[in-house]
């Protein structure tokens, strides 16, 4: 009796997590902004975002999104080139 | 159901919510430390209006998420080529954009005026949202260092930014602010200095407009966090 309700109560939580899974429309628009939304890691993008809506996109995905899409250490002018502290 | 299993529902319940609905918040290194500032002046301007340079940040991040703020780049820092203890807001962004072959052959100046127009306006705008950092009397002007990937960089190739330093009187920007000057009247009066990856370029003039690309681009399907207003 404990374990099933244990078990239901886990399957409720997956189907929970996988409610929403991308469809290949969303994810089209995330894969057209290759600059800022070059991603591969789909896990909160997925959790969102249900059949049938519009894709969203949130501040913590663009973060996620620029991490990725690194395109290295830049050569670029120091700031204590241009100011003093 | 007893309560103990109704609470350990409840829990697993509450964690697949944090993780659905979570906020990002900027990060605060972002700004200077107070202490790292190396004049008393400078000091007292960070501690008098550090709820205005954390607004500052915050807007920035949820606002205009295509840009990236750089680590300690928002400070009361004083200009190299002043000689006395001036202190200028200043605040350093990196603006992220699709490399684009057009943009890349344009001259460095015409890329410099269409990135002053873009942002110097909405950025000023920004910084004195507060009325009393452009009321303090401490405060000597604004710097605005805005920086782009030149173009698309070769496999293995470290990418090269472009960089370029506004430095703007306070005088000037209020002017600018209070609709009394034209942007381009206020970049002639601009001290603008460009820099080619680590290579400084000097002074460049730059032929600049009225551009509201800040007020109307968005970024395809972004929402803004809970609670937030642009």
């Amino acid at each position: 009796m404990r374990s099933d309700r244990l078990r239901i109560l886990l399957a409720g939580g997956v189907l929970l997590a996988v409610a929403g899974c991308a469809t290949s429309e969303e994810w089209s628009t995330w894969k057209a902004h290759p600059a800022h939304f070059a991603s591969g890691d789909h896990m909160s993008f997925s959790l969102r975002n249900s059949e049938g809506s519009t894709a969203r996109v949130t501040r913590q995905d663009v973060a996620m999104a620029r991490d990725e899409s690194w395109w290295g250490k830049p050569i670029t002018v120091s700031q204590d080139q241009i100011l003093e502290r | 159901m007893s309560v103990r299993r109704a609470l350990a529902g409840g829990l697993v319940l509450a964690c697949l919510m944090l993780v659905q609905g979570a906020v990002a918040a900027p990060n605060e290194d972002r700004l200077l430390p107070i202490d790292q500032h190396t004049s008393d002046k400078a000091r007292t301007l960070a501690t008098t209006h550090a709820g205005a340079l954390r607004e500052l940040n915050a807007g920035l991040y949820h606002c205009m998420p295509w840009v990236e703020v750089q680590k300690h780049s928002i400070g009361f820092f004083r200009p190299k080529s002043i000689d006395r203890d001036d202190r200028y807001l200043s605040l350093r962004i990196y603006i992220e954009q699709d490399p684009s072959p057009a943009f890349a052959r344009l001259r460095v100046e015409d890329r410099a005026s269409a990135m002053f127009s873009r942002y110097v306006g909405p950025l000023l705008r920004r910084m004195t949202k507060d009325p009393a950092v452009a009321a303090d009397p401490d405060l000597d002007g604004f710097t605005l260092v805005l920086e782009w990937m030149k173009q698309a960089p070769r496999t293995g190739d470290r990418p090269v930014h472009e960089t370029i330093a506004i430095f703007i009187e306070k005088a000037t920007a209020r002017d600018y602010l209070a609709g009394a000057v034209p942007i381009t009247e206020m970049a002639a009066k601009t001290r603008v200095l460009g820099f080619d990856g680590e290579t400084a370029l000097g002074a460049i003039r730059l032929a600049v407009w009225d551009d509201n690309f800040v007020k109307t681009f968005k970024v395809a399907n972004y929402v803004l966090d809970p609670g937030v207003s642009c």
